[in-house]
């Protein structure tokens, strides 16, 4: 498996500049790149680069549909691609390419289909983690655990990777940030192996404002509430 | 008959008619609709029909029965419709993915030139 059959797919709405910096920090390694614009005022794709050694696909929703939704489009495009392995990746620089092959080396080897990041497996981690997002964040714990029966570290994090295989189960319906525990439940039903790996987070003030806020967390709730009922 | 009596077997009247003209083709709507005009007509001209109604159901007023329907109903719309927006937004999620997909593109230095107004406005 060479760097071109992973696959890094980023959902990005209204980035930016913090999109280009996060391709010029993935580019040296020379992954497949996945741009999914969901629907930017203005398309992102004026925003990058040309490409030196990582080729870049942009996608563009005409339409602003979500989080999800994004994460969705760039899967089934990396699938059709014939990507071994997909990353989601974030836009907004919280995340850090240099633990990207940390993340992958499971599905390298062969022993796990789904390596999910973690914020709260290392101390360090941790500590880097704001007090107000730590206890959302344990209350999602709780909520993807009602939800989904895995109880894991860190529920919410937009860092994972998965192997072709486990890709292929996935078939995200919510549009918005539900679909964190909706893919955890997909996980699991697909019975695929999966692990938690740590990785950091970085909190800029840019990732901070784009965070999810208290009342966001109801919404998401909600929606996981309503697909339950509805599905 | 008095005023707001007349009013009320309009306004259902004219649910009727409107309920007629928007489920063309709909012939189960078509009736449920009907019916419901009719059973509303009905408790308009006769209304101690309903506390007859509410007694035999163990419920004092007819219009405490009435209320705890139309709170039902409303319900069971809200949920009707919300399901029928949620299979709109997943055709519509569809639609757009199909499009960025079929349109993706790859980025090469030949698309330079096209974005260069990008670096421009930054």
């Amino acid at each position: 498996m060479t760097a071109r059959d992973v696959f890094v797919v980023i959902p990005a709405y209204n980035e930016r500049e913090a999109l280009a910096q996060t391709l010029a920090e993935l580019e040296p390694y020379g992954y497949s790149i996945v741009v999914v614009d969901d629907g930017s005022a203005i398309p992102e794709i004026e925003y990058i680069r040309t490409p030196v050694s990582s080729p870049i696909w942009y996608l563009r929703h005409i339409t602003n549909l979500g989080a999800g939704a994004a994460v969705q489009t760039g899967t089934e495009f990396a699938l059709f691609k014939g990507a071994s392995v997909i990353v989601h990746f974030d836009a907004d620089g919280q995340h850090i390419a240099s633990q990207i092959e940390r993340l992958i080396e499971p599905i390298r080897q062969g022993t796990c289909d789904v390596v999910m990041g973690s914020r709260f497996i290392d101390t360090y981690d941790r500590k880097l983690v704001p007090l107000k997002k730590r206890i959302l964040l344990r209350a999602g714990i709780v909520v993807s655990w009602l939800f989904t029966g895995m109880w894991l570290t860190d529920t919410h994090n937009g860092f994972r990777a998965l192997s072709r295989n486990a890709a292929k189960h996935i078939k995200l319906v919510e549009n918005g940030y539900a679909h964190c525990t909706e893919i955890l439940g997909q996980i699991r039903k697909s019975k695929v192996r999966y692990m938690e790996m740590p990785t950091t987070v970085r909190y800029t003030s840019h990732s901070v404002a784009k965070g999810q806020s208290m009342f966001n967390s109801v919404n998401i709730f909600i929606d996981l509430m309503v697909q339950k009922i509805l599905r | 008959m008095t005023e707001i009596q007349a009013v009320l077997i309009l306004f259902s009247l004219l649910a009727a008619t409107f309920a007629s003209l928007l489920f063309r083709s709909r012939l189960w709507y078509r009736l449920l609709a009907l019916f419901f005009s009719v059973t509303a007509i009905s408790f308009v001209i006769f209304p101690n029909a309903t506390n007859v109604i509410a007694h035999h159901l163990g419920v004092v007023r007819g219009a405490d029965l009435l209320l705890y329907l139309t709170v039902f109903a409303g319900i069971h719309a809200f949920l009707l419709l919300y399901a029928k927006l949620r299979k709109l937004e997943q055709k519509l999620t569809g639609q757009v993915r199909f499009l960025a997909i079929s349109n993706g593109q790859l980025l090469s230095a030949d698309s330079t030139q096209q974005r260069t107004r990008a670096a421009v406005r930054g």
